[in-house]
């Protein structure tokens, strides 16, 4: 018996580690989304980061770091105050004669830098330089001078794993700012689109996309891009709508966490999907 | 003898560094090369087909916790691209491989394959046009990957003196 075992392992030992490796990665990837997993990756990526950040530090030429995040820290408040004032403006629109409008939101910004980028195709992620002690946590958005980038999906005590809008495990609820459509916008592998758009929506090329107030993640207007196409126009009762990002991904070094978590009398109210265990 | 499997796993470390924080300044439109790949063939080639495939779930797996990827993809992905690498493991042809761009191709193949399946796990969407997924996540990024895997073939060692 012994005997055809080991003959069977002679001949057969790259299949049979093969089988037993395949079969440990699919259990690893069937437990994905236990707490453990996320506390083990945070507990890595944590260690590994502080390497990162020598590098990236080293790799940062620009001497006026400090001008530098002040001014984008500008630049990104007067983003999200233009992006406010349009809203006003359209809102102001339909809604002439309704006043009292709440208008002192103020998004805290915190600034942090870009140390490590895996720019995997389908699963794009950004490690930053700010953690649990800088009040980083799970869930807040993260933002350039040009639009939204990502959502906090991991946090050690000073480091923070991204997912990009570029990351096929993020999907969001964005609007057309025009038309005030809203649907359902991720990640294909190639394209940002909104999925399962009604052909009777009014959505054009060339309409700015916003986070829409509806997502139980970002509630606040964000910018994201802008419509270049529509697919699957002739067939089905659906459209997709293509978006080309206002970010560009590569070049993103310096951002900014919102530290907004959305207020957990809405997230009882709703159903919060991040938040979902 | 020992130090011929720690190195491996020892140089991937250094590796990712480079890959996460210096490579996307090289990065064409949006794609970067995959030097984990090109170390996996290199030692699969160098080492067998089972420790390539052994070697491919241990890099697999410190790429999923240290990046924040959906943990299990990469580790698949690297497991069957290792072991699909040491196919080309022969002592006789090893260093007819690394010294002309029969190594390039190696990984090329490898590239796509690692790329097609890591994007299935993740983003099997069957409204998506097929076609522009095979080009965008599994031929490009292996194209400019096996590019800069001519490195290799340049710095391996015309002549062994052992």
């Amino acid at each position: 018996m012994f005997r055809l075992f080991s003959d069977i392992w002679k001949k057969f030992k790259e299949y049979i580690v093969l089988i037993i490796l395949v079969v440990i990665s699919l259990i690893i990837l069937a437990s994905n989304k236990k707490p453990s997993a996320k506390k083990f990756s945070s507990l890595f990526f944590g260690t590994f980061s502080n390497f990162s950040s020598v590098i990236s530090d080293a790799l940062d030429i620009t001497k006026y770091k400090i001008a530098n995040t002040t001014l984008q820290k500008e630049n990104a408040e007067l983003m999200l105050e233009v992006n406010r004032l349009r809203q006003y403006g359209i809102e102001n629109a339909e809604l002439k004669d309704l006043i009292g409008l709440k208008d002192s939101v103020h998004y805290p910004l915190f600034p942090a830098t870009v140390i490590a980028k895996s720019l995997l195709k389908p699963q794009g992620t950004f490690t930053l330089n700010v953690g649990k002690d800088n009040g980083v946590k799970p869930g807040m958005p993260v933002i350039n001078e040009f639009g939204l980038i990502g959502i906090v999906y991991a946090s050690s005590d000073n480091f923070s794993i991204v997912r990009t809008l570029k990351n096929i495990d993020l999907s969001l609820t964005v609007k057309d700012e025009r038309s005030r459509a809203d649907g359902i916008m991720k990640w294909n592998g190639s394209n940002l689109v909104i999925i399962n758009v009604p052909k009777t929506y009014d959505v054009e090329p060339g309409d700015r996309i916003i986070t829409s107030e509806l997502s139980s993640i970002v509630a606040m207007p964000i910018p994201i891009g802008i419509v270049t196409g529509l697919t699957k126009v002739e067939t089905g009762i659906f459209n997709e709508v293509t978006i080309a990002p206002f970010v560009n991904f590569v070049r993103a070094d310096h951002v900014f966490v919102i530290k907004v978590i959305e207020n957990k009398e809405k997230n009882n109210l709703q159903l919060n999907f991040f938040n979902r265990k | 003898m020992r130090s011929q499997y720690v190195w491996p796993v020892i140089l991937f470390f250094p590796v990712l560094l480079f890959q996460t924080t210096i490579l996307p300044l090289i990065a064409i439109r949006g794609i970067i090369p995959d030097l984990i790949i090109i170390l996996l063939v290199y030692y699969s080639i160098m080492l067998g087909q089972m420790t390539g495939t052994i070697l491919g779930f241990i890099y697999g797996f410190f790429f999923d916790v240290i990046t924040g990827s959906l943990m299990g993809t990469s580790i698949l992905s690297l497991t069957i691209t290792g072991f699909v690498a040491g196919y080309f493991s022969n002592e006789n042809k090893r260093d007819i491989y690394f010294k002309n761009y029969i190594f390039v191709l190696i990984v090329a193949l490898c590239a796509i394959i690692n790329s097609l399946l890591n994007s299935f796990f993740v983003s099997v969407d069957l409204n998506t046009n097929m076609m522009s997924l095979l080009l965008n996540l599994g031929i490009l990024p292996a194209l400019y990957t096996s590019l800069i895997s001519t490195i290799v073939i340049v710095f391996y060692p015309k002549r062994n003196f052992d």
